[in-house]
């Protein structure tokens, strides 16, 4: 048994059009492992392949070269489908289905028994807190409905890996957190995700590791805690005097000053006590003292900046 | 595995029942054999004396005295040429939208997605979408039948061979639908290339005119080429009137040779939805 829930090898993707000669290299050789039973974020810009990559997963588009496993199974065999649950990103259900309708429909796509299916279903409508809604067309729906019956559907047949695209697009937040909830629990269940979404900030809230794409490349992979943990230290203190303010100033390597509070920032431990030990000979007050941490937007925007100049240069 | 794949395929075809029920298509053939069939229960007046056709009218008009065998072939041959002409374009019209339909970006992803085939899907709809004609067409040929039967006491089984030879005729025109809603996602353009296959298939029928009115050598071979390639509706047709007023068909080559063009076509779709990339 494979500890990864998703392994790719060189997957590669060029659209080639038809007619004239033109072609986009959409993902560019992604080697990429997702260790069972974590949540995984990915993240990129608009165009950067995501989707591409998620869709090579599943099957709907065909890789140019390269291999793709869900828990070891070849993406290409149906097989490799069968603990797979899906949420597309602009999803289009059949509005002349009701929401039981739906469920039921995909269900059985799954291979569920009818009677598996109507246990499901009422389980899984009231869990998304759709359960009054069963009975109605999915054309009555909101968007944020949509996207939590689209969950209920992708949960349906208790997949064991669940590939969510912009699983709270046009949720409220109360029905984000009840997304967010649901999958803390599948979490805890051993459920691997796969999380492709542009909220960064409920990547960060949400997922263990995360892999940034730009222009179909991994631009940067490792665990969100790693990637937004910062390299320095900050200290923040009042009532410093002019003369130590001065000299801190010249041994800080970023200084900003928030409602009165001095922030510094060292690059090394030492740094950063060395100043410590001077405001408290100076007796000012130590407001804060910690390591300095990123958020991901911040390790986000500055991968894409980073891929950008280093794609510019080889231009 | 065999019992999830049935379960699957049921659902598909199910699936396609439901939006030809949403999208009205259903319950329009249904109203359209509903009307016909009331047509001939409740203005048809037939009396039968002895075997014999007494008075035939509709609307109250008489006809020419004939025998009830005659009168019930002419008719049963009139209406297998409705259903076989009209029938079968607002069939061909109206289940090209239900093919391209799943082909929209957003559902169609979320079907890949599934642990099915590609061919499972695309049969599982095609099947589907043809079931849905079918049960139409058995409703209101098997009502004509009896109506007719109990009006008339003739019961003329050559008349159910309308049904299956529409139904064969529109299952291999679906094919082109098909084909054509794989390659380019279009409820319109499968209507105009259906269409015209149709249309072409009428004009080489004549294909011995055409080989007298044409000059050059090679100009009749395409003509000879396209009536053997694409499906010979008007032979069919022929086929289908002999079988209907009982008598004999001598050549059944027409509906092998249909028979392959809905198999390559059928063939072709499943290849190229197989490589296709969404």
């Amino acid at each position: 048994m494979t500890d990864f829930a998703i392994e790719t090898e060189g997957l590669e993707k060029i659209f080639r059009s038809r007619w004239s000669k033109r072609e986009v290299r959409a993902v560019d050789g992604i080697s990429l492992r997702v260790e069972r039973g974590t949540t995984f974020g990915l993240l990129g810009p608009n165009g950067a392949g995501k989707t591409t990559f998620v869709k090579m997963l599943l099957s709907a588009t065909h890789p140019t070269r390269g291999r793709a496993t869900v828990f070891g199974e070849d993406s290409r065999h149906p097989r490799a489908r069968v603990p797979i649950g899906y949420l597309p990103e602009n999803h289009r259900f059949p509005t002349y289905l009701t929401g039981a309708g739906m469920l039921d429909f995909y269900a059985a796509l799954s291979g569920m028994t009818r009677a598996q299916r109507k246990t499901r279903i009422p389980e899984l409508m009231e869990k998304v807190g759709l359960d009054k809604w069963g009975s109605i067309r999915l054309g009555k729906y909101s968007k944020g409905m949509l996207q939590r019956v689209g969950l209920a559907q992708a949960l349906m047949h208790s997949p064991q890996l669940l590939v969510l695209d912009e699983p709270s697009d046009g949720v409220d937040p109360i029905g984000r957190k009840q997304i967010r909830d649901i999958l803390h629990e599948l979490e805890a269940r051993g459920v691997t995700i796969f999380l492709n979404s542009h909220l960064l900030v409920e990547v960060e809230l949400f997922c263990r590791d995360v892999a940034i794409i730009h222009r179909g490349k991994v631009a940067v992979q490792g665990s969100v805690h790693d990637l937004t943990a910062g390299s320095g230290y900050q200290v923040e203190a009042e009532n410093v005097p002019e003369q130590l303010d001065t000299e801190l100033r010249s041994r800080a390597r970023g200084v900003a000053v928030r409602n009165g509070s001095l922030h510094l920032t060292f690059a090394t431990r030492e740094d950063a006590n060395a100043a410590v030990d001077l405001l408290r000979a100076a007796h000012c007050e130590i407001e804060n003292l910690s390591r300095t941490s990123s958020t991901l937007e911040e390790v986000f925007v500055k991968t894409v900046d980073a891929a950008e100049v280093a794609n510019a240069g080889k231009q | 595995m065999r019992a999830n794949s049935s379960i699957a395929s049921l659902a598909l075809v199910r699936d396609t029942f439901r939006e030809a029920f949403a999208r009205k298509i259903f319950w329009a053939f249904f109203a359209c054999s509903t009307a016909l069939i009331l047509f001939f229960i409740f203005i048809m007046r037939v009396d039968v004396v002895e075997g014999a056709l007494a008075t035939a009218s509709i609307f109250g008009r008489s006809g020419p005295s004939q025998s009830v065998e005659r009168m019930v072939a002419d008719v049963h041959s009139g209406i297998a040429n409705f259903i076989y002409s009209i029938g079968m374009c607002l069939a061909v019209f109206a289940s090209a939208g239900l093919i391209s339909a799943i082909f929209e970006p957003g559902r169609i992803e979320l079907l890949l997605s599934k642990p099915v085939t590609r061919y499972h899907i695309l049969l599982g709809r095609y099947v589907g979408n043809v079931l849905v004609v079918a049960c139409n067409l058995i409703y209101l040929i098997f009502s004509i039948w009896i109506i007719f039967g109990i009006k008339t006491e003739v019961w003329h089984a050559g008349f159910l061979f309308a049904g299956l030879a529409a139904l064969f005729v529109f299952a291999v025109l679906l094919t082109v639908s098909l084909l054509v809603g794989v390659l380019w996602e279009s409820a319109a353009v499968s209507i105009i290339a259906t269409f015209g296959v149709m249309v072409i298939s009428l004009i080489v029928s004549a294909k011995t005119t055409w080989e007298r009115l044409l000059s050059s050598e090679w100009s009749r071979d395409i003509v000879r080429g396209m009536y053997y390639a694409l499906p010979r509706i008007v032979d069919i047709g022929k086929i289908n009137h002999s079988l209907i007023t009982n008598q004999p068909v001598t050549d059944w080559a027409a509906v092998w040779t249909t028979a392959a063009f809905g198999v390559v076509m059928l063939g072709a779709s499943l290849f190229f939805f197989a490589r296709r990339d969404f």
